[in-house]
């Protein structure tokens, strides 16, 4: 049993580490990043991409982010989002159907957003 | 009326505390009129959660939003039967539902244990009074559901994907399941404080774990259906914390069963048992301290809620007390036999169980990690569904072959020779399936082609036995073939209500393979009259409505199916926009086709009347995953359903005064 786990572990490495968006500078593999949609959403995840700003949770580090894929109907500014994607120029491109909405517990309404 | 419910709260914790105190003090100085009173305790304390619940069953029922409770979770224009599920759709209401519940289930106990095994009750009850003052007193100091505010005029309304059948009855089911695992840990603490070194608990308490365990079982296939038709994604499991949170108690408690029935038959694995029912009674716990306690937003959010700390706190106390008990009563665990091959029944029961429990601890550090990682590294790491799905292949795969050969081979040590008469026809059958398979093309996937070969072999397996079982049995009786078949499987229920829950878990398996290596996905935009095609089907778009329903406004695209030429009909995938609680929900379409258990499964997004954007699923064998649940509660009910013979058996080993009245 540990055997298949070490195997495992050595071939297919950790997780994917979460990052907010202050801490985004200079990472260049995949990433999964945590924040606050804030400001104007423009485009189309279903065209050439949705384009919008994630903020630090608590803080005011942002970066602007673009994604295709399906979007969960939670989705909108103010919202707590993550989503696995690199950082490109600047930009963070997210990669397609990763961006999920985050909610404290399935069971619990989340009532303070909008 | 919020007074009542806070009073019969704290009436519920006082006598807790007193079954608690009292019965220590009654099982130390073997005082039985003062244990009794400890026992009447409990069976008062759950008349006091009945109180509670009724309460606030009420004041959901009558909108009164002067409970913030109900502000919260309700609205006026919820339908009532949702207003009723909003009692377990917050943290404190699913509190009150674990303690009246386990008050309940206690209650319960103690009646039939007063009969069965009034011996082990003793120590019994202050294990389960334990338990009881830590959930009365969350309810009644961190997390009332009693707080009153001045009422507002309408309430907050429910989440609505909880606005659902399947949202009624799954988490009462998981929760029937959590504090079913209770029972069987409370009499093993007992006995173990008792100084019983005899297997009584195990045989006391065998119905308790099957009920637990068949309920958490179900409520998660119902959980996984919830999230096929409701959150609509076209998955039904995606190795979310919440829906392990479920898992790991549920693979604990197969692996106790399995190990369990080698105690009682070989005086084997008596430490093994002990620590698996701590084990799955924690990671009840734990279960319900994922889902309520919000450390999986973040370790932040953690230790800002009221209850996680609590709660983390108790398990501690759980599981270093269940250790340190186990430990000083070490010499009583020493096993009656040995191991004499690992060619034999027994060791295949162990390997089943380490894979069981391999699987589970990796699902447990799959939990943890970004927990772990954030408090080390101040960075969480998250695992995702590729981690499990490694695992579920790598320890799913030989626990599905050692269901086809654990109830063929013998006890003891099974010689080599006969192992080879008795699994050539399994064996045969499997390899010919697997050939037929990778004809037909199943080669797509490797791992999907190895599970179906595997399963093939399981099924065959116990088709040879149930048929072998009926031959000798008609032999001996006589009479006809359907007799003598009922006549075996009334006679051996345990073994038998087994194998069909083995079938089930073959049929789940066939699903699950079937719907995740052979699907099929395809989206694509549509106007009006556009279509795509997807396997034999071709889907096209008719154009869009709008409705206003109960509490959403409901829009919805027309999409003609049709499959090989033949015209089957119009679905209506769309969004549900909710009114009150200004959420929108993904109203997932799907066909089955009832021949061979095939789903077509449509998500509509971006709906207007010029345009859709579709998205089509054809999952194969899907509908076999739910069919395997109620084959799955069939097989449990067998193995459940009281038999006379077994009571005597037990009662010639027990005492006749001990198991002659056992329910």
């Amino acid at each position: 049993m540990l055997a298949v786990f070490l195997v495992y572990t050595s071939i297919a490495g950790g997780g994917t580490p979460q990052l907010r968006p202050s801490e985004l500078k200079g990472r260049t593999g995949e990433v999964g990043l945590v924040g606050k949609v804030v400001g104007r959403v423009a485009g189309d995840a279903r065209g050439d991409g949705l384009r919008f700003r994630i903020r630090d949770v608590e803080g005011t580090a942002a970066v602007p982010v673009v994604y295709r894929g399906s979007v969960p109907e939670m989705f909108r500014t103010g919202r707590d989002i993550a989503l696995k994607g690199r950082l490109k120029n600047g930009t963070f491109v997210g990669t397609p159907g990763t961006l999920v909405t985050k909610c404290p517990s399935k069971y619990v309404p989340e009532k303070k957003a909008d | 009326m919020p007074e009542l419910g806070r009073a019969a709260l704290i009436v519920c914790l006082a006598l807790a505390v007193y079954a608690v105190v009292a019965g220590t003090f009654a099982a130390r100085t073997r005082r039985r009129r003062l244990a009794e009173s400890a026992e009447n305790a409990v069976l008062a304390s759950f008349l006091g959660a009945l109180v509670a619940a009724g309460v606030l069953l009420t004041a959901l029922v009558r909108n009164d939003f002067s409970f913030v409770y109900v502000w919260r979770h309700t609205s006026l224009e919820l339908p009532r039967a949702y207003t009723v599920s909003a009692f377990w759709g917050g943290q404190e209401g699913s509190l009150l539902l674990w303690l009246l519940v386990l008050t309940g289930f206690s209650a319960a106990a103690v009646l039939l244990g007063r009969r069965s095994a009034p011996s082990l009750l003793a120590w019994t009850v202050p294990v389960l009074g334990t338990v009881m003052v830590f959930f009365s007193f969350l309810l009644v100091a961190v997390a009332s559901p009693f707080t009153t505010q001045a009422a507002p005029a309408d309430g907050l309304g429910l989440n609505p994907s909880l606005q659902n059948p399947y949202m009624l009855a799954h988490p009462p089911f998981l929760y029937l399941g959590f504090v079913g695992l209770t029972i069987p840990f409370a009499f093993a603490m007992g006995a173990l404080l008792a100084r019983r070194s005899d297997e009584l608990w195990v045989v006391v308490t065998r119905r308790w774990t099957l009920v637990a365990w068949m309920l958490l079982g179900f409520g998660q296939l119902l959980g996984a259906h919830w999230a096929y038709v409701e959150v609509g994604w076209g998955g039904y499991f995606a190795w979310d914390p919440v829906e392990n949170a479920a898992l790991m108690p549920w693979l604990a408690a197969t692996a106790f069963l399995h190990s369990v029935m080698i105690q009682e038959k070989r005086g084997m694995l008596k430490i093994w048992n002990v620590l698996l029912v701590v084990g799955a009674f924690a990671l009840a716990l734990f279960g319900t301290f994922l889902t309520r306690s919000g450390i999986l937003s973040s370790i932040h959010s953690f230790t800002e809620s009221s209850i996680g700390p609590w709660f983390l706190g108790f398990i501690g106390v759980v599981v270093a007390g269940s250790i340190a008990l186990i430990v000083s009563r070490l010499p009583l665990l020493r096993s009656k036999t040995r191991l004499e091959s690992p060619v034999s029944r027994e060791a295949t029961f162990l390997y089943n169980n380490l894979l069981l429990i391999a699987f589970c601890l990796t699902i447990l550090w799959g939990v943890a990690y970004p927990i772990l990682t954030e408090a080390l590294r101040g960075e969480p790491v998250t695992v995702g569904p590729p981690y499990y799905n490694f695992f579920l292949k790598a320890f799913g795969l030989p626990l599905l072959i050692l269901m086809g050969i654990g109830p063929l081979i013998a006890w003891r040590r099974a010689s080599l020779r006969g192992l080879g008469r008795t699994f050539a026809w399994p064996i045969g059958v499997a390899v010919s399936s697997g050939l037929v398979l990778l004809a037909l093309g199943a080669g797509s996937s490797i791992p999907g082609l190895v599970g179906y070969t595997f399963c093939a072999f399981v099924l065959a397996s116990i088709g040879f036995e149930f048929a072998r079982g009926t031959r000798a049995r008609q032999a001996l009786a006589g009479g006809s073939w359907p007799a003598a078949f009922a006549q075996l499987v009334g006679r051996n229920r345990r073994r038998y209500g087994g194998y069909v829950v083995h079938a089930a878990i073959v049929l789940l398996a066939i699903g699950v393979i079937g719907s995740s290596a052979y699907d099929t996905t395809r989206e694509q935009r549509l106007r009006p009259g556009e279509s795509m095609g997807i396997g034999d089907y071709r889907l096209t778009f008719k154009g869009a409505t709008s409705e206003r329903g109960a509490n959403a406004v409901e829009v919805r695209a027309l999409i003609d199916v049709e499959r090989s030429g033949k015209r089957l009909g119009t679905l209506r995938p769309g969004k549900n926009n909710y009114v009150a609680e200004q959420q929108v929900s993904n109203e997932a379409a799907i066909r089955s086709d009832r021949l061979n258990g095939e789903d077509l499964f449509l998500i509509a997004e971006q709906v207007t009347a010029e345009s859709v954007f579709l998205k089509a699923l054809v999952k194969p064998l899907v509908n076999l995953i739910w069919l395997a649940g109620f084959v799955f509660v069939g097989g449990a009910l067998i193995a459940l359903w009281p038999d006379a013979r077994e009571q005597r058996r037990l009662a010639l080993r027990y005492g006749r005064h001990e198991a002659l009245a056992r329910a």
